[in-house]
């Protein structure tokens, strides 16, 4: 058995985890932005859904400029959390500060993903939105405090979401990534073959958008958010929405190699996703 | 100048000491500040037309009913977690589609996870247009 999983991680795996995720998700992020820029000109964030249908059906190009920012901004996403996962053994060396601070850029890009979601005030947006409000409220002394700054949704409306999405949240992102850009430098003519890619893609699929309709009776949040719109069923949002949440994310700052209890805190991290994964697929299946 | 009391270490003067507890101070009622909710304008909303035969009218905010000689309005956000619920015509209810907590046309809660009932937003009723003027 052993000699089979050796021979499977030599040739399956190993091959996977030398692939530049990292230079590919930084292409996306750089396609992201531009996308973005070019999106932004036509969002009006006083009539959000309406700026939105209204790229998709009468805005010359509108949908594919929305569809590349959408997937391409999935992409980054997805492709940074893979990186993540390849070149992990090889971060032994990463101070504790540095560390802290690539993890904390990923929770930053997952927000940037998030509020990109809101901004579009569809269905899945507005209702993704309001969770997000409701769980900042449920936090004890500061959670008035932490929604008036980061959503307001309610009273509001995009104004606060938008500023992060296209200010605030890129700043800190660029500020938490700045040192290990500045190491691995990525050259655009390199992965031709990746934007040829990402813009074909998103020339023949369009982005989700989900209008409200009378009678809707299950609305799925983003694929990120799934598991923990499922566990919000049954637990307080303090609890589901943050402490839970939480126990990854302090994990996962703690997962260095050093550490005496690294094991433990794997075991811990695979069994969270495990969970998480088993959510998500029930309130998928829903 | 700075004096120092060891190599490079910086004394801690008086000063800044009452700089840090000023700033501290500040933050206290920076957060209040912050966190506070200015209530909201009451909003009131004509209804210029006459409801269908079924007596519902489903608004971005609320859902007026007219029925039985009895008029109310039902706030659209669920207790639970701020969803916009929705009117099930075949069951008579109200249902929000994140998480499926059901509520009578009437607000009160059938189903969790909402604990609360939905507001009932007061209604004025009148035979001239605007027939309906909800106050949300």
């Amino acid at each position: 058995m052993r000699p089979v999983l050796m021979h499977v991680k030599a040739r399956l795996i190993a091959p996977l985890l030398d692939y530049r995720w990292g230079s590919w998700s930084l292409i996306c992020l750089y396609i992201s932005i531009a996308s973005g820029i070019v999106v932004g000109l036509q969002y009006d964030l006083t009539h959000p859904y309406y700026s939105v249908t209204a790229l998709d059906l009468l805005v010359p190009y509108g949908e594919f400029f929305r569809s590349v920012h959408f997937y391409s901004s999935q992409f980054f996403f997805l492709l940074a959390c893979i990186h993540f996962i390849a070149v992990f053994s090889k971060t032994d060396n990463y101070s504790q500060h540095d560390w802290v601070v690539l993890i904390m850029a990923l929770v930053v890009g997952l927000l940037l993903l998030f509020t990109g979601y809101v901004l579009r005030d569809d269905n899945t947006g507005f209702s993704a939105g309001m969770i997000a409000e409701a769980i900042l409220k449920n936090i004890p002394l500061v959670g008035n405090t932490l929604n008036s700054v980061l959503f307001s949704i309610s009273e509001h409306g995009m104004q606060r979401v938008y500023v992060h999405h296209v200010i605030t949240l890129d700043v800190f992102w660029l500020i938490l990534s700045w040192n290990h850009l500045r190491r691995y430098r990525v050259k655009v003519t390199d992965h031709i073959p990746l934007i040829c890619l990402t813009l074909g893609f998103c020339l023949m699929i369009a982005a989700p958008l989900e209008p409200e309709g009378l009678g809707i009776t299950y609305i799925s949040g983003p694929w990120f958010f799934l598991g923990l719109q499922e566990l919000l069923r049954y637990f307080h949002p303090l609890f589901a929405g943050v402490i839970f949440p939480a126990t990854f994310l302090v994990a996962l700052l703690y997962a260095r190699n050093q550490n005496r209890h690294f094991r433990k805190i794997l075991w811990f991290i695979y069994i969270w996703l495990g969970i998480y994964a088993l959510l998500s697929a029930i309130a998928w299946l829903r | 100048m700075v004096q120092t009391t060891g190599p490079n270490r910086p004394q801690h003067t008086p000063r800044r000491s009452v700089l840090a507890i000023g700033l501290l101070a500040l933050v206290y009622p920076l957060l209040r500040f912050i966190g506070y909710e200015i209530p909201r304008k009451p909003n009131k909303v004509e209804i210029h037309k006459e409801l269908p035969a079924n007596g519902i009218l489903v608004n971005s905010d609320f859902i007026l009913f007219d029925r039985d000689n009895a008029t109310w309005a039902v706030s659209r956000k669920c207790t639970h977690l701020g969803c916009k619920i929705n009117y099930h015509e075949t069951d008579n209810l109200l249902e929000c589609p994140c998480h499926q907590s059901r509520f009578t046309i009437e607000g009160g809660v059938t189903r969790g996870p909402a604990k609360s009932n939905l507001t009932i937003y007061p209604v004025e009723k009148r035979d001239t247009s605007p027939y309906y003027i909800i106050t949300t």
